[in-house]
């Protein structure tokens, strides 16, 4: 045990004095998941686009039309600004709004006498969802005072020839009233009893939606556990090179304490890696505290075995240089299919399941299921026993080859 | 302490170590002379464990390296060519690791240790970095590293390749002390001095055979008093050979070595009052000598003898 705690301590203090390759690790990891938070992230809200209105009527009607499309949600979407014909027209032709409307002369007479008019609307073809909001709304405008014009019509007619310079007298109000009031008591059989029935149908409760920034952390954390893990499986080869592994295999019963030793230094580094890279993440997305302990847990001992197979892999090249360029080269199409650069939830199915039965791939898929399950501890013991397996294995096969050959030459 | 029997270790069709056999005891060094690619090294790695034997039988402190490898390498110190050091932690903290890695423990480990710095001339460096240090103190802390479990058979592989000589002394030393404090040594060298110096006795190993063996004195009296004489030159055909053969009637112990067309090595007593002799012996027959290597009896003389070729070929 003497010599399982000397390894460990000597690989730790030999490994610290690397400081770059620390900053590496979680550099690499940091920029790119950086760049995608800020990508999902940046720039929030709610699109605007801006409605250009010539009203070259300027009356009544024409004014209720402009203030229509600045009612409620709609006035979060648009910003209607009116202008000249001139200004107009430059302006959707510089791209500068999303639609220009231009209500003629005498569009209310129009209206009123049931005449033909034209409305003018241009769209800006460089955009696509508030132009089509715009058109939507205009065509709805005009439908409602289509309607209206059929039903109250005379009245309307009534207070246009009235030519009111001021307020209405009395009677006149009252006689309006009553003609309107007989429209609708003429309507209402027809609406009361209500010959149809609306049901308000409310959608159903919707899933609360992922945090999409949040799928990207497990590839994230993962990545710098690739990282390390290859190169710290390198260290066989540093070693071999500095003739420490053949004077241990001349040692008694020290080749498990030795690898044993490196397998616990790896995982202290990877805990040291994996506590910063899911405590940001926890604190950024705000993910419950008490499932941070099964995660450090799960990213450590997959972690761990990355680095017992990444190790016993490199074992097997004639020589350093190949060993490390081939690892490295494996490194990218994992971190592709593993999902750390994209969620393995935005890959296409069939990479996604090949990318879950890559070792990273496989920790990633359990580690977003534990972040995003409702309650912690959430990784089945199948997948516990499956890593811990994997790790074990990757070990003996480690020290088999040391003790087969690598070692001794 | 160590004996090895009839061992064998071969690659393939290539034998790099066939059939040697030899015993060392407690406190006794025994050297493995022979030049590079001989198989001193080869048999050293299987004595240590680090090769498999094709054949043969060895055993370290009574234990059967193959059969009851763990016990037989407790009682190993290996000293490898290379060094085998971690040269970005303390002086002190390699020789506590490998203490450890023997199975040394708290006050015994740090008595030992302390020991060995002090035995190896590095307790006042002993918390700096090997990478600091010179090639002579890397080489003094991998002897360190070797002997801090205070191992009864020590191997040492060349330990004083590319080493300056003050530093060669000051391992010599080491060693010596080692043997003295009861240890078996097995020392290998292509350097022939350094086998006059510490060995009790040895072997001279070439293409993976024994080719001699014995103590340092058995093995000068194979000699005799005689010199090696190497002529080399230019002795054109049968006649001049021929010249040189006729002179074994005058000089009583001339025993011709080797011949070639450009070389020609003799071995006869007080070899320098002959060389007019022989050289007028030689012109006579029309040939002529460029260049004339005389050697008084030692163990490089020997292997020369033995071989026909330099220890350091």
């Amino acid at each position: 045990m003497d010599f399982l705690f000397a390894s460990v301590s000597k690989d730790l203090r030999r490994w610290m004095q690397d400081k770059t390759a620390f900053l590496i690790w979680l550099g690499i990891p940091f920029l790119i998941g950086g760049l995608i938070t800020s990508m999902i992230d940046g720039g929030g809200g709610t699109p605007t686009g801006v409605l250009l209105i010539a009203d070259q009527d300027d009356s009544l009607l024409s004014g209720l039309i402009g203030s229509a499309y600045s009612q409620e949600q709609l006035g979060d979407l648009l910003i209607v600004e009116q202008v000249s014909v001139e200004e107009g027209e430059t302006r959707i032709n510089d791209g500068e709004a999303s639609g220009f409307l231009v209500i003629p002369e005498g569009f209310q007479d129009a209206f009123l006498n049931e005449t033909p008019v034209t409305l003018t609307l241009k769209t800006n073809p460089a955009q696509t969802i508030l132009p089509g909001i715009i058109e939507d709304v205009t065509e709805i405008l005009l439908d409602a005072g289509f309607y209206a014009q059929r039903l109250l019509g005379p009245e309307l007619k009534k207070i246009q020839d009235s030519g009111l310079t001021e307020l209405p007298g009395d009677a006149f109000v009252a006689g309006i009233s009553v003609d309107i009031q007989h429209k609708i008591d003429a309507v209402a059989p027809k609406l009361s009893p209500l010959l149809f029935d609306l049901e308000i149908v409310e959608p159903p409760p919707k899933e609360p939606q992922p945090d999409i920034a949040l799928l990207f952390l497990p590839g994230i954390i993962l990545m710098a556990l690739l990282f390390a893990s290859n190169s710290l499986a390198a260290d066989y080869w540093e070693e071999r090179d500095r003739g420490t592994l053949r004077r241990l295999v001349s040692a008694p019963g020290a080749l498990p304490g030795f690898v044993v030793g490196k397998a616990f230094a790896a995982l202290i580094v990877m805990a040291f890696l994996a506590s910063i890279t899911l405590g940001l993440g926890f604190v950024y997305h705000g993910v419950a505290w008490n499932k941070f302990l099964p995660s450090l847990l799960w990213v450590c001992v997959g972690g761990v075995g990355l680095f017992a197979w990444f190790s016993a892999l490199q074992m097997f090249f004639p020589n350093n240089r190949a060993a490390n360029l081939v690892t490295t080269i494996l490194l990218f199409p994992l971190m592709m299919a593993g999902g750390s650069f994209f969620p393995l939830a935005a890959l296409p199915d069939w990479i996604a399941s090949i990318g879950r039965l890559s070792p990273n791939g496989f920790i990633v898929d359990r580690l977003s299921g534990e972040l995003s399950a409702p309650t912690a501890w959430s990784i089945d013991a199948r997948s516990w026993l499956t890593i811990l397996a994997v790790t074990l294995s990757g070990l003996a096969l480690s020290t088999w080859r040391l003790r087969s050959g690598f070692a001794r030459k | 302490m160590l004996n090895v029997e009839h061992l064998v270790k071969q690659y393939g069709d290539f034998t790099a170590v066939d059939d040697i056999s030899f015993e060392a005891g407690k406190g006794s060094v025994f050297g493995l002379l022979g030049p590079n690619g001989a198989g001193k090294s080869t048999a050293i790695n299987c004595i240590s464990g680090l090769l498999t034997p094709t054949a043969g039988h060895i055993a370290v402190s009574g234990h059967n390296v193959v059969k009851d490898g763990k016990a037989a390498r407790r009682s190993l110190g290996v000293v490898p060519q290379e060094l085998a050091l971690y040269e970005d932690l303390p002086a002190i903290d390699n020789l506590r690791y490998w203490g450890k890695a023997y199975g040394l423990r708290g006050k015994e480990l740090e008595d030992r240790v302390s020991a060995v710095l002090e035995h190896i001339g590095l307790a006042d460096r002993a918390k700096d970095l090997p990478k600091e240090f010179s090639g002579g103190m890397k080489r003094r802390l991998n002897f360190g590293c070797g002997i801090v479990h205070k191992p009864k058979v020590l191997l040492l592989d060349e330990p004083t390749v590319g080493v300056d000589p003050q530093s060669r002394a000051k391992l010599f030393d080491l060693v010596e002390a080692e043997r003295d404090a009861g240890a078996c040594v097995l020392y290998t060298t292509h350097y022939m001095e350094e086998a006059e110096r510490l060995c009790d006795s040895l072997a001279i190993i070439d293409h993976g055979k024994i080719i001699a063996k014995g103590s340092v004195a058995e093995l000068k009296a194979q000699l005799g008093a005689r010199d090696a004489l190497q002529l080399n030159g230019h002795f054109p055909d049968e006649a001049t050979r021929g010249a040189v053969t006729s002179l074994t009637s005058g000089i009583a112990d001339l025993e011709i070595l080797s011949q070639a067309d450009d070389s020609l090595l003799l071995t006869l007593s007080s070899a320098s009052h002959h060389l007019p002799q022989i050289f007028e012996a030689i012109s006579a027959a029309g040939g002529s000598v460029s260049e004339t290597s005389l050697r008084s009896p030692n163990l490089e003389t020997l292997f020369l003898l033995l071989t026909g070729k330099e220890l350091r070929e």
